[in-house]
C-alpha cells in the first residue's frame, strides 16, 4: 500500500466532516430559522374541529301553526375529499352503489351534484332505511369518507305558502361570510337568504356544536374528544300572519289573475289581458301587523334546500317567468291610479283648498285654464260626466275631473299651498320605506318640480322634460304621472286613514320564542308617522269610500254585489293606472269594518284592466271570508276605474 | 500465515488487562461509550415513538422497547465476539464470510418472507433476520481482506475485482429490492477505493459511470415507480399528491416544530400521533427532532460524530492495510447511513429505507452495527500486536 495513506484517510475524514456539517446546517435551518412555520403546521395537523350546525328555529304563524320546520333525516353522505383520495375508493363506490340499489354512474352523479357545498359531505341518500344506515356505520373501514348521519333540513309543511315572506335558506356566500365571520359562521354554513329567514337569521340560527378532536395522520380520532360544546338550537319566530288568511289571499290573487286573463281589453287592442303578476297585502290597521302578504307568481322555497338545481334557478330568472323570487308587495312599484285620490282629497281639505261639501261640475273633461291644444284637455277615464260632485261623490264614482281641478288649483296656488299633495303623500308614508323588516323594499316615488328637474339633469335621455307644468299636478292628483307606490305602502296608507291617521311600520314577526314556547322577545308595534284629518273631512272621505263599494254607481259596486255589507262594512277605492306600453294596472285598496277597521287590503294586478273589474273581486273574495261567508269562485264584474 | 497470530492473540486474552501488551489494555472506551450512549438514546426514542400507538391498540406499550432492549443486549454480545476474535482471523477467512453472505442473500430471495414490498428477511419465530444488514459488515471485511492482500498499486485488474466482489451481493440486494442498502454498499466501496490508493481519475470515472447507469436505470424502468417517486420527491416537495412527499412534509414539520429544545420527551404531536411514518424505524430521527429539539438532535449527531471520529482514528492507527480498510469501510457504512437517514427526514436526501444505526428499531441492523463497532475495537486494540 502506497505511503500517502494519511492523505487518503484525510480525504475520507473531510468527506465525513462535510456530511455531518451539512446535517447540522440543515438542522439549524429547520429548527431555528424556519421553526415557526413548522410549529404552525404541526398544530393544525393534530387538532380537528368538527362543527355540526344546530337545527334552525321554526317559523310559526300568529296562531302557532308551523310554517317552516326542520326535518331530520337519516342520510348517507359522502365526503368527497376523503373518498376520492382513498386508495380503495373504487371498491367503496361499488359497495355503496349496491347498498343504494343504484348504478355506479348514478352514484357518481349524486356525488358530483353541484348543488352541494364543496365543504360539506354530500348526501347521496336521504331517508335511508335502518338497514342501510346500520350497514354504513358497521362497515366504516371499507367505506372511506362515507358516513351515516342525521341531517337536519328545512321543510315547508304548507308548500309554497307565504314563500316570499318566509324566504329561503342557502349556503353562505363570500360576502355574507365576510360580514358574519365574527358571529362564528363558517364556509358551507346555512344562512337565510331572503324574507324572514334572512331578517331573523340571528334568532333562527342556533349555535353549532363544536367538537375538538385529536386526530392522527390517517384522520382517525384518538380517544375521547378534547372538548365538546353542544349545539344550541335556534329560536322560533312567530309571525303576525294568519295561515288561513294567507292561503285565502294567495288563492284569491291567483284566481283573480286567471279571471283577468279571460277578459278582453274592449277599449284597447281587443286582446286578452296578460295579467301575469300581482300582489295582495292584508294589514291590521290597529297595529300594522301583516296578516297576509301574497305575491304572484311564486316559488317553492323547498327548491333551495340543500342548494337549488341550476336549471331551476335559471328558469326562475328568465323574463317569461316574471321573476317569481321578487316579492312584489314590497319590490313592485306601481302607479296607484285613483286610489291615490285619498291623498289628494286629504291634502286639498287640509289646506282649505276645498271644503268637503263644495261641489265641482264634472262635465266629463277638464281643460287647463288659458291653455290651448290637445295636451291641455283631461277626460274622465270612462268618458262619462257626473254633473256637480262633492268630495264624497267624487270618490264614490271616481270623478277624475273633480281631482283634476284640485291638482290644477294646487299648482296655480302653489305660492300658498306649496307642494301640498306631495307633503300629504309623504305623511301617508309614500316615497319612503315602510319600515317593514324585510330586505330589498322599494320606496316608490312621489314627483315634485325639483325632483323632476333633478331627474332630467341627471339623465336627460330617460327624462326628456325637466319643467313642471299644470298637467304634471293634474296627473299626480289622480295617481298617474310619475307617482309610484308599492302594494304594501298602499295598504298601509289606507290602514292609516282607516284608524284615524296613525301609520304603523308594518310588522311581520310578533315575537321570538325558545323551543319550549317561552317568549324571549316581543316585537312591539311601531308608529312610523301620522296624518291630521279633520272629522268632517274624514266623514266625507269615508262615506265616499263606502259608496264606492256599496252605492249603486260605486266603482266597485259590481264586484261587491251580494256582499254582506252589514256584517263587515267595507270602505274602498278602485284604481286603474295607465302604464306606457302596457295594459292598465288594476288596483283596489280597502279596509273593514269601515268605522273601526281590523283589516286593510291592497290588491294590485299588473296588466289586468280596470280596478273595479279585476282587482276589487280579489279583495271581495277575501272580505267574504272575513265576513263569515264562504268565498266563492271569482267572477269578474263590469266595474270600472 | 495470520492464523498463527490469531491463535496467539486469543490465548493472550486470558490474562486480560494485566499486561500493557495485552489488546484488552487498548480497548477504545470512548467508542464503546459513544455506541452505548446512542443505543440507550435509541431505546428511549423507540419507546416514545411506539408507546401511544401500542397502548391504543391494547398492546403492551413497552413491547417495542423490550424487543429493542433484547436486540441491544444480543448486539453487545456480538460486539464482544467480533472484538475478541482477532480481526485477522476474519480477514483470512473472508472468503468464507463472503461466500456465506452471497449464498444467504440468494436464499432469501427464494425462501424469504415478503414484507412491505420486499423479500429481504427470513422469519425466525417472532423475529425477522435481514441478511443484507449483516452483508454490509461481511462486505467491508471482504473488501479489506482483498485489498489488503494486494501487493503494490491497485491496478485495473484489482479495481475490476473489487467492483465484481461488491457487484454480486449488491445485485442480489437490488433484487429484493432494497435500494437503501445497495447505496450503503456503494458508499463503502467508494470509501475503500479512495483509501486503498486508487487514482483519483479512476474514481471519478467510476462515479461518472455510476451516474450514467443510474439515469439509465430510471429511464429504462428498472426501478419501480414508487422507488422513483420516493427518490425524486425531495427535489420537488410541493408535489404533495405523492404519498412520499406527504411523508417528507410531515417529517420536516416534526423536526422543524421541535425548535431549540423540543416539545418534551413523549410530547411530540407529530411523532406520537403517527403523522410521521415508520417513526420507530427509519424516521426515528423525527421523534428526536420534535421532542428534544435542536439540543437533542445535535447531541445525537455529536455522538455519531464521536463514533466516526474514533473509527477514523482506528483506521489511522491500524497495524495493517486490512485493519485500516475495515475501519474505513465501517466509517463509510455508518456515516453514509447517518447522512442518508437524517438527511431524508430533513428533505436533503431522497427517502429510502435505511435505518439510523443503533437508533432505529430492528434486530438485524442493531446486531450488524454492533458487529461493525466490534471490528473497529478489534483493529484498535490490536494495533500493537
Amino acid at each position: 500500500m502506497p505511503g500517502n495513506l494519511h492523505l487518503r484517510l484525510a480525504v475520507v475524514g473531510v468527506v465525513a466532516v462535510s456530511l455531518f456539517s451539512a446535517l447540522f446546517a440543515r438542522l439549524w435551518y429547520l429548527q431555528v430559522l424556519d421553526s415557526g412555520s413548522f410549529v404552525q403546521a404541526a398544530t393544525s395537523n393534530q387538532v380537528r374541529l368538527l362543527y355540526e350546525e344546530a337545527p334552525r328555529g321554526r317559523i310559526l304563524d300568529r296562531n302557532g301553526n308551523v310554517l317552516v320546520d326542520n326535518r331530520r333525516s337519516q342520510a348517507i353522505t359522502v365526503n368527497k375529499a376523503i373518498l376520492e383520495r382513498a386508495p380503495d375508493r373504487d371498491e367503496a363506490k361499488v359497495k355503496l352503489a349496491a347498498l343504494l340499489g343504484i348504478g355506479l354512474e348514478e352514484l357518481q352523479r349524486r356525488i358530483d351534484d353541484v348543488r352541494y357545498s364543496q365543504y360539506k359531505p354530500v348526501p347521496v341518500l336521504e331517508d335511508a332505511t335502518p338497514e342501510q344506515f346500520t350497514y354504513v356505520r358497521e362497515h366504516q373501514p371499507e367505506l372511506p369518507g362515507i358516513e351515516a348521519t342525521i341531517v337536519s333540513e328545512r321543510t315547508y309543511p304548507n308548500g309554497t305558502l307565504a314563500a316570499h315572506l318566509l324566504g329561503y335558506v342557502g349556503e353562505i356566500n363570500d360576502t355574507e361570510l365576510a360580514a358574519r365571520k365574527k358571529d362564528g359562521y363558517r364556509l358551507g354554513d346555512t344562512i337565510g337568504k331572503s324574507g324572514v329567514e334572512q331578517v331573523y337569521e340571528s334568532d333562527l340560527r342556533g349555535q353549532p356544536s363544536v367538537t375538538k378532536l385529536q386526530v392522527n395522520s390517517a384522520g382517525e380520532v384518538l380517544g375521547a374528544p378534547l372538548d365538546v360544546k353542544p349545539a344550541v338550537p335556534g329560536h322560533d319566530v312567530q309571525l303576525t300572519i294568519d295561515v288561513g288568511l294567507q292561503q285565502l289571499a294567495e288563492d284569491s290573487l291567483a284566481q283573480g289573475l286567471a279571471a283577468a286573463r279571460e277578459q278582453v281589453d274592449r277599449n284597447g287592442d281587443g286582446r286578452h289581458y296578460p295579467a301575469p303578476a300581482g300582489s295582495v297585502v292584508v294589514l291590521d290597521p290597529r297595529d300594522g301587523s301583516v296578516l297576509a302578504m301574497a305575491s304572484y307568481p311564486t316559488y317553492n322555497p323547498g327548491d333551495f334546500v340543500n342548494g337549488i338545481k341550476p336549471e331551476v334557478f335559471a328558469a326562475m330568472n328568465r323574463p317569461e317567468s316574471y321573476f317569481p323570487l321578487t316579492n312584489r308587495t314590497i319590490q313592485g312599484q306601481y302607479a296607484p291610479g285613483s286610489t291615490f285620490k285619498l291623498v289628494t282629497a286629504t291634502a286639498a281639505t287640509a289646506k282649505g283648498l276645498i271644503s268637503p261639501g263644495a261641489t265641482i261640475r264634472d262635465t266629463g273633461s277638464y281643460t287647463v285654464p288659458g291653455c290651448k291644444g290637445e295636451q291641455c284637455s283631461f277626460r274622465n277615464a270612462g268618458g262619462q260626466s257626473y254633473g256637480p260632485v262633492d268630495l264624497r261623490r267624487a270618490l264614490t264614482v271616481s270623478s277624475d275631473v273633480y281631482f283634476y281641478q284640485l291638482g290644477a288649483r294646487f299648482w296655480l296656488g302653489r305660492g300658498q299651498y306649496g307642494n301640498g299633495i306631495q307633503d300629504t303623500a309623504r305623511a301617508y308614508g309614500l316615497a319612503a320605506r315602510s319600515g317593514i323588516p324585510l330586505p330589498s323594499e322599494q320606496k316608490g316615488f312621489i314627483p315634485d318640480p325639483e325632483l323632476k328637474k333633478k331627474r332630467h339633469e341627471e339623465n336627460p335621455k330617460a327624462f326628456p322634460y325637466g319643467g313642471w307644468f299644470t298637467g304634471d299636478n293634474i296627473n299626480m292628483a289622480v295617481g298617474q304621472g310619475d307617482v309610484l307606490v308599492t302594494p304594501l305602502q298602499l295598504a298601509d296608507a289606507y290602514a292609516q286613514f282607516g284608524n284615524g291617521g296613525v301609520r304603523f311600520a308594518p310588522r311581520i314577526a310578533a315575537r321570538v320564542l325558545d323551543r319550549d314556547g317561552k317568549v324571549l322577545r316581543e316585537e312591539a308595534p311601531r308608529e312610523a308617522g301620522s296624518v291630521d284629518i279633520a272629522p268632517a273631512t274624514r266623514d266625507a272621505i269615508l262615506q265616499g269610500l263606502e259608496g264606492a263599494v256599496s252605492a249603486r254607481d260605486g266603482t266597485a259596486a259590481a264586484a261587491f254585489a251580494g256582499y254582506p255589507e252589514r256584517t263587515l262594512p267595507v270602505a274602498g277605492k278602485t284604481g286603474t293606472a295607465q302604464v306606457t306600453g302596457k295594459k292598465d294596472t288594476a288596483v283596489f285598496a280597502a279596509f273593514a269594518p269601515a268605522d273601526q277597521p281590523q283589516y286593510a287590503v291592497a290588491v294590485i294586478l299588473e296588466e289586468a284592466g280596470f280596478g273595479g273589474t279585476a282587482a276589487a273581486p280579489v279583495a271581495r273574495r277575501i272580505f267574504d271570508q272575513l265576513a263569515g261567508q264562504p268565498p266563492g269562485p271569482i267572477r269578474l264584474g263590469t266595474g270600472s276605474d | 500465515m495470520a492464523t498463527l497470530a490469531a491463535g496467539s492473540s486469543s490465548r493472550a486474552t486470558v490474562p486480560a488487562r494485566t499486561s500493557t501488551a495485552s489488546p484488552w489494555y487498548h480497548v477504545d472506551l470512548v467508542l464503546v461509550a459513544a455506541a452505548l450512549a446512542i443505543a440507550a438514546y435509541g431505546l428511549v426514542m423507540v419507546y416514545s415513538a411506539t408507546r401511544v400507538r401500542l397502548g391504543e391498540e391494547g398492546l403492551d406499550p413497552a413491547y417495542f422497547l423490550q424487543r429493542q432492549a433484547l436486540f441491544v443486549a444480543i448486539g453487545l454480545g456480538v460486539m464482544v465476539v467480533t472484538a475478541v476474535v482477532d480481526y485477522r482471523v476474519f480477514r483470512d477467512n473472508a472468503w468464507v464470510l463472503y461466500g456465506g453472505t452471497v449464498v444467504v442473500l440468494g436464499l432469501v430471495l427464494v425462501l424469504g418472507s415478503f414484507h412491505k414490498g420486499q423479500v429481504a428477511s427470513f422469519d425466525i419465530g417472532p423475529f425477522q433476520l435481514q441478511p443484507s444488514e449483516f452483508g454490509k459488515v461481511t462486505m467491508v471485511v471482504t473488501l479489506a481482506a482483498y485489498v489488503g492482500s494486494v501487493r503494490g498499486e491497485m491496478g485495473a485488474r484489482q479495481v475490476v475485482t473489487v467492483l465484481a466482489l461488491t457487484g454480486v451481493p449488491l445485485g442480489l440486494i437490488w433484487l429484493q429490492p432494497d435500494l437503501g442498502t445497495s447505496m450503503v454498499f456503494v458508499a463503502a466501496l467508494l470509501a475503500v477505493l479512495v483509501a486503498s490508493g486508487v487514482k483519483g481519475r479512476v474514481i471519478l470515472a467510476l462515479l461518472l459511470a455510476g451516474v450514467v447507469a443510474s439515469v439509465l436505470v430510471v429511464q429504462l424502468g428498472v426501478l419501480k415507480q414508487y422507488q422513483v417517486d420516493r427518490l425524486t420527491s425531495f427535489l420537488d416537495p410541493q408535489n404533495d399528491t405523492q404519498r412520499s412527499a406527504y411523508n417528507l412534509d410531515q417529517s420536516k414539520t416534526a423536526i422543524g416544530s421541535g425548535g431549540l429544545t423540543g416539545k418534551g420527551l413523549f410530547k411530540g404531536t407529530q411523532t406520537n400521533l403517527s403523522y410521521v411514518p415508520e417513526q420507530h424505524t427509519d424516521f426515528i430521527f423525527t421523534a428526536v427532532g420534535e421532542q428534544l429539539g435542536l439540543a437533542g438532535s445535535a447531541l445525537l449527531l455529536a455522538l455519531f460524530a464521536v463514533v466516526v471520529w474514533r473509527t477514523w482514528r482506528s483506521a489511522a492507527l491500524a497495524k495493517d492495510t486490512a485493519g485500516t480498510l475495515i475501519c474505513v469501510g465501517v466509517l463509510a457504512v455508518i456515516t453514509f447511513q447517518v447522512f442518508e437517514n437524517v438527511g431524508m427526514t430533513m428533505g436533503i436526501m431522497p427517502i429510502t429505507g435505511i435505518p439510523l444505526p443503533l437508533m432505529s428499531y430492528g434486530g438485524s441492523a442493531t446486531l450488524a452495527t454492533f458487529a461493525a463497532i466490534g471490528l473497529v475495537l478489534n483493529v484498535h486494540m490490536r494495533r500493537f500486536s
